[in-house]
């Protein structure tokens, strides 16, 4: 039974890779289209353009906007956030703003951001902003209505004032779902930052990727957007190890809350 | 001295307006251990709450010490039926929560709620987790911290309902015990009634719809309460009286009556 757990935990998905690798190798030696060069001769430009100054001068640009972009972002939408989740008043006025701009696909709000913040780097920084502000937002005002109203009530009980509630029991309360909301945060905003350097600026990864593309140099292109996926792989999983840092009572609880000693204490 | 005069209590409902507790009048002596015993749905917990100041009541007045109350106070503290600990904090932080939402530091209420989880029998588990505790052991991390705001008034609501039986018993004669120490003013709401006759000074009968007062039970058990005392004459006595007084409320012949 272990042996077997083990078996499809860790063998199933690199022979999923294995498989996908050989398909796309088969086709580009087929020669099928210019959009599939084999698999090996991307790799092989891949070592090349990620040691290349251009492809690490844009890294840095693109990874610069996020991290100037995104933590602020991420403050002010986890503050909304408690605000919507919280008070009634908060919510009526703000909810239907949030979800207009959830379902507004950003690039069509490309063009005013550059009208306002003009051709470079502000435009892309307004970008990811709309691109992640809502979505911590959204993820944090439900973590704050999974709050145990018992759990307040409790502390009413004790004489805790709104601010202390809200500090020791609706802030950890909204936890779990506030980082949920920085993970998929963390996942737009590189997508942000390469559509906007896409549309708008033309430098950073995103930039890189159209010239590429208008140059059909396939192989370099592949080779930029797997470092693009890598990164956002690498993303994620920093933000998941800092979720599993954050919330130390979440980590052993697999078999959930009735496994315990027995009742032997008295 | 607590003073409950003529509560009532209404709900707004959908069909209407519901009457949870109507014209409630009874007197909680100091240090005394007065049991509220009624079937689900007579409002006692309610009236629990109402005197914990976290329900405002439709009429009347709680006073306590002569003066009424507005909200919850330094006065008293509360015991919840199912333990309401925070799951992301140690026994020790849970212990000490009640102090910290009443303004100390959390490190000083952590310290402060040491002895209470000594006296409670879980020095041993101070940095556990909730979830790692069973359910009479949670209760005992929520015992102790309503003992360490030190309160005048213990209110519990039905704290051992969520409980096994045998552990719940247990969990009875460690309060009894704990009570004999240091005699608090205890508020303790049950639908037990052996609960209600092992731990009380005086049961208070309530009736349900509305939830109103039926009748004051005296329990003249010698203290310190033993276990075995369950088995005495009086004591079935006691529990055959509140069994008569409840039976037509819930509308069950006499055949399920117990011995």
């Amino acid at each position: 039974m272990r042996l077997k757990n083990t078996l499809s935990n860790s063998v199933l998905p690199v022979v999923g890779l294995l498989i996908g690798f050989a398909v796309w190798e088969t086709i580009g030696r087929l020669d099928l289209s210019p959009a599939f060069p084999p698999l090996t001769d991307v790799l092989a430009t891949s070592v090349e353009v990620w040691t290349s100054e251009r492809f690490l001068t844009n890294l840095q640009d693109s990874l610069g906007s996020v991290a100037i972009a995104l933590p602020p972002t991420i403050l002010v939408g986890v503050l909304v956030g408690i605000l919507v989740g919280r008070y009634r008043i908060a919510e009526w006025a703000l909810d239907v703003y949030i979800n207009t701009f959830l379902s507004i696909p950003v690039v069509a709000l490309i063009p005013i951001l550059v009208l306002i913040f003009g051709l470079g780097r502000g435009s892309i920084l307004a970008t990811i902003f709309i691109y992640t502000f809502f979505v911590v937002v959204v993820n944090t005002s439900s973590g704050v209505k999974t709050t145990d109203p018992n759990l307040v009530e409790m502390a009413k009980s004790y004489l805790g004032t709104e601010r202390r509630i809200v500090r020791r029991i609706v802030l950890p309360a909204a936890l779990p779902l506030t980082l949920a909301g920085v993970r998929i945060a963390t996942g737009r905003a590189i997508k942000g930052v390469i559509i906007a350097e896409q549309v708008i600026g033309l430098i950073g990864l995103g930039g890189m990727i159209q010239r590429l593309g208008g140059a059909f140099r396939v192989e370099e292109l592949y080779a930029t957007i797997l470092a693009i996926g890598f990164l956002g792989l690498i993303s994620m999983e920093l933000v998941r190890w800092g979720e599993r840092l954050a919330m130390p009572w979440m980590r052993d609880r697999v078999n959930g809350a009735s496994a315990g000693p027995a009742e032997n204490a008295a | 001295m607590i003073e409950i005069k003529e509560i009532s209590r209404t709900f707004q409902t959908r069909e209407g307006e519901f009457e949870a507790l109507s014209d409630v009048s009874f007197e909680v002596r100091d240090n005394e251990f007065f049991s509220i015993l009624g079937p689900s749905g007579c409002g006692k917990t309610t009236l629990l709450k109402i005197v914990a100041g976290l329900v405002k009541p439709t009429n009347g007045a709680i006073l306590v010490d002569g003066s009424a109350i507005s909200g919850p106070g330094e006065d008293r503290a509360m015991v919840f039926q199912q333990f309401v600990l925070l799951p992301w904090a140690d026994v020790l932080t849970n212990a000490g929560f009640g102090l910290e939402m009443r303004g100390a530091p959390r490190k000083e209420s952590r310290e402060r709620a040491r002895p209470f989880l000594d006296q409670v029998g879980l020095s041993r588990f101070v940095n556990h987790y909730p979830h790692e505790l069973s359910g009479g052991m949670q209760q005992r991390v929520g015992l102790a911290r309503a003992l360490a705001v030190n309160p005048d008034i213990l209110l519990m609501d039905e704290p051992f309902g969520a409980l096994d039986a045998q552990t719940r018993q247990l969990m009875q004669e460690d309060l009894t015990d704990l009570w004999d120490k240091e005699k608090k003013t205890v508020i303790f709401v049950t639908h037990s009634m052996d609960e209600a006759a092992y731990l009380s000074d005086r049961v208070l009968v309530m009736d349900t719809h509305p939830g109103r007062v039926k009748e004051l039970i005296d329990i003249p058990l010698e203290r310190p309460r033993k276990p075995s005392v369950r088995s005495s004459p009086v004591f079935t006595e006691l529990t055959t009286r509140m069994w008569q007084l409840l039976r037509g409320m819930i509308g069950v012949p006499d055949e399920l009556a117990p011995e």
